[in-house]
């Protein structure tokens, strides 16, 4: 029940603001309940250690810390939207009635991919992910849009057809080393049997191949990010928070999954080596692609790009330091990340262009759009007191107790090019003369509340980790390292 | 009776030389309607695939899924790809982006990368050698026509049969995936190859042509 309800709200949820004038109203409605379903699941897991229904679905640590942080981006987006969405222009898929359906489907592929055992599930809802999202993605029907649209769909339907190739590889070895079939697709039986795995050691690794470049695509490591910056720039400011801050960290869990599986089948040499790869190729290459950009959100979109590069180095570094700040850093850049697209948000709607080059003297006629930018700035180069200091710390401290000195140089040249960036562009666009007077100055109450909230949570998880929250991420490392 | 099993064991084994068959038809394809047929002979090859897996190894699911294959990859999907280059009302040329001549080439050689690459699991895994070498060609030629076709049309087409290659290649190797995963995998398809129709809507009304290798404003 517990297990069953969040997915159910979200698919009723989405038929039913389809029937109903008062999209707006009616979806912040159902996102409460939704909410109050997630926390709740979040909540059990976290008391019971697991939650499992039937053979297919199942919560455990590991998820929950995904969930938590998943239930609190999507209220944000939800209030977000609810602000940002009163200037669509009325057509057949642009309806805010339509937004809100699709939204709903979104988070229930996602929170799908989350909750199954079996790993053949967990593709088809990953997939599905791709496909709830596309339309948002190409929701605005202007030519960029539409062209994001189809490159995100083809690229990513593509990537996940390798990730489904390296599924049926792996259950393939699971089946020949003496898995029974039916149980050789579910996580939990596969994590137990892994170390009879290492008989088909050449199939588990190609499985592993095709499933990072499969789920990688998704994940956006370069180079298999090209939709990712066209998807971000292109798609309405919530759903471009909604793509950064949860949907790559859903194909990241997907990884990190699998990551276990091959470390127990075959030791943690090849899989953490081919993350430590694309991490420190993502880091490098989208820190360096940060300089050149020319649109604000494409800037953000590649700082994404840069983030899964440390996640995935932390993963693949392993051990209590590099895999604590990854886990941590998955949260702490989603909220980050929002609060960069909920303001770039603001700057579009106010100023009606996001190219850099177009826009100065922001402070002066912006303040407050300003104020969100320079903090959400600060938080996600890493300042500290802002929590993404403490999971880069992590993930830094951990390079240096294992040794891995080029792992730390990278990672150290990636995060100064990534600041050096912003740096350059922020001032560009915040300081100076303002060039034309803007189309208009004003800040939805809604949008000020969560860029509000946004602040709190990064001081807070900055200055101390709470315990639960804590106590949460230790158990996901439970789970992945037994 | 003697005559269906026969005819089974003779499907498995002839299976690999028709799918190459349609993968060289694929890559000469001038016209729109070759691809389409093509597609959905293909499909018909992995339909009696799977159904005389089924046959031999006497599993009811594999009848379902077998059913479902001919119903959704050979008759559905083709119907709906005729209704959408209709409605589309566009020119029926694929636009290869290479001549005809190179484009067989390369996919033979494709075929021959295939074999080589089978090759080393062939023994481990204990199949039959030509069907999971042209369950590779599949992945590889779908992927091959992805780039080498600027149609937005002809990009679904080569995404389904990438998709047909990993389908056999599961069929072959683990004689399918559980039941339900099948369903949803299709299900996805079903969705994926609608949503691009939607999209190829969308393309032809914004930029009035539906050639995606022009599409180029988004850069960097």
């Amino acid at each position: 029940m517990v297990l069953l309800l969040p997915l159910l709200i979200p698919v009723l949820g989405a038929a039913i603001v389809l029937f109903f004038r008062r999209a707006t109203r009616t979806a912040l409605l159902i996102g409460t309940a939704e909410i109050a379903a997630l926390s709740w699941l979040t909540f059990a897991t976290y008391r019971h250690g697991s939650v499992a229904f039937g053979h297919y679905l199942r919560a455990d640590h590991l998820t929950a810390v995904f969930l938590a942080s998943l239930c609190v981006i999507f209220a944000l987006v939800l209030v977000y939207s609810s602000g940002y969405l009163r200037h669509l222009p009325p057509e057949r898929f642009s309806s805010v009635r339509w937004f809100y359906a699709l939204l709903f489907l979104f988070l229930f592929t996602m929170l799908a991919s989350y909750l199954s055992s079996n790993l053949g599930l967990l593709w088809i809802f990953m997939e599905g992910t791709t496909l709830a999202s596309a339309l948002l993605v190409g929701f605005y029907e202007t030519e960029g849009a539409v062209e994001a649209g189809w490159k995100y769909l083809v690229v990513c339907t593509v990537g996940l057809a390798f990730a489904l190739f390296g599924t049926i590889a792996l259950y393939l070895a699971a089946v020949k080393s003496g898995v029974a079939g039916g149980s050789a697709l579910d996580w939990t039986s596969l994590m137990a049997a892994a170390p009879q795995l290492s008989v088909m050691k050449n199939l588990v690794k190609l499985a592993f191949v095709f499933l990072i470049v499969g789920y990688g695509t998704k994940v956006g490591f370069v180079p298999l990010h090209s939709w990712l910056p066209d998807a971000h720039a292109e798609a309405p400011s919530p759903i471009s928070a909604m793509l950064s801050a949860a949907l790559l960290n859903c194909a990241m869990y997907a990884l990190l999954r699998y990551d276990a599986i091959a470390v127990r089948a075959i030791g943690p040499g090849f899989s953490h080596h081919l993350l430590l790869l694309f991490g420190g190729v993502s880091i490098l290459i989208a820190g360096l692609l940060m300089i050149v950009q020319r649109d604000l959100k494409r800037l953000f979109a590649y700082s994404s790009v840069e983030h899964m590069g440390i996640i995935a180095t932390g993963i693949g570094l392993g051990g209590p330091l590099g895999l604590y700040g990854a886990l941590l850093h998955t949260f702490n850049h989603s909220v980050a990340k929002s609060v960069l697209f909920f303001a770039a948000g603001n700057v579009r709607e106010n100023l009606g262009t996001l190219r850099i080059d177009r826009i100065s003297g922001m402070t002066r006629m912006l303040p407050f759009t300003s104020g969100a930018l320079i903090l959400g700035g600060l938080a996600i180069v890493g300042m500290p007191p802002f929590a993404l200091f403490v999971s880069e710390f992590a993930i830094l401290s951990g390079a240096f107790s294992q040794a891995r000195h080029l792992v730390a140089v990278i990672f150290l040249v990636g995060l100064t090019l990534a600041f050096g960036a912003l740096l350059f562009h922020f001032l560009h666009m915040l300081g100076g003369e303002p060039k034309d007077t803007p189309e208009s100055r004003k800040v939805a109450g809604t949008e000020l509340a969560v860029i509000g909230v946004c602040a709190v949570v990064l001081l807070i998880f900055g200055v101390h980790v709470p315990a639960q929250f804590q106590k949460l991420v230790e158990g996901a490392m439970a789970v992945l390292q037994q | 009776m003697v005559l269906v099993d026969l005819a089974a064991s003779k499907a498995l084994g002839s299976a690999a030389v028709l799918l190459f068959l349609t993968v060289l038809m694929l890559a000469a394809a001038k016209r729109m309607s070759t691809s389409i047929v093509a597609f959905a002979l293909q499909s018909a090859v992995l339909a009696a695939q799977v159904l005389a897996v089924a046959r031999i190894h006497g599993s009811t699911e594999s009848y379902v899924i077998g059913a479902l294959v001919i119903l959704i990859k050979v008759l559905g999907i083709p119907y709906a790809l005729f209704r959408l280059v209709d409605k589309l009302q566009a020119p029926h040329d694929v636009k290869l982006s290479l001549s005809p001549v190179y484009s067989v080439f390369i996919t033979a050689g494709l075929i021959f990368l295939s074999f080589t690459a089978v090759h080393t699991y062939v023994q481990e895994l204990r199949v039959s050698e030509d069907v999971l070498a042209a369950a590779v060609a599949l992945i590889l030629s779908g992927a091959f026509l992805m780039v080498s076709h600027g149609k937005a049309l002809m990009q679904i087409i080569a995404l389904l049969v990438l998709e047909n290659g990993i389908f056999l290649a599961a069929l072959i190797t683990t004689f399918g995936m559980p039941m339900i995963i099948e369903i949803g995998v299709f299900f996805d398809l079903v969705m994926g190859v609608l949503l691009m129709g939607i999209f190829a809507f969308r393309i032809r009304d914004t930029f009035e042509h539906l050639d995606v290798s022009k599409l180029r404003r988004l850069r960097g």
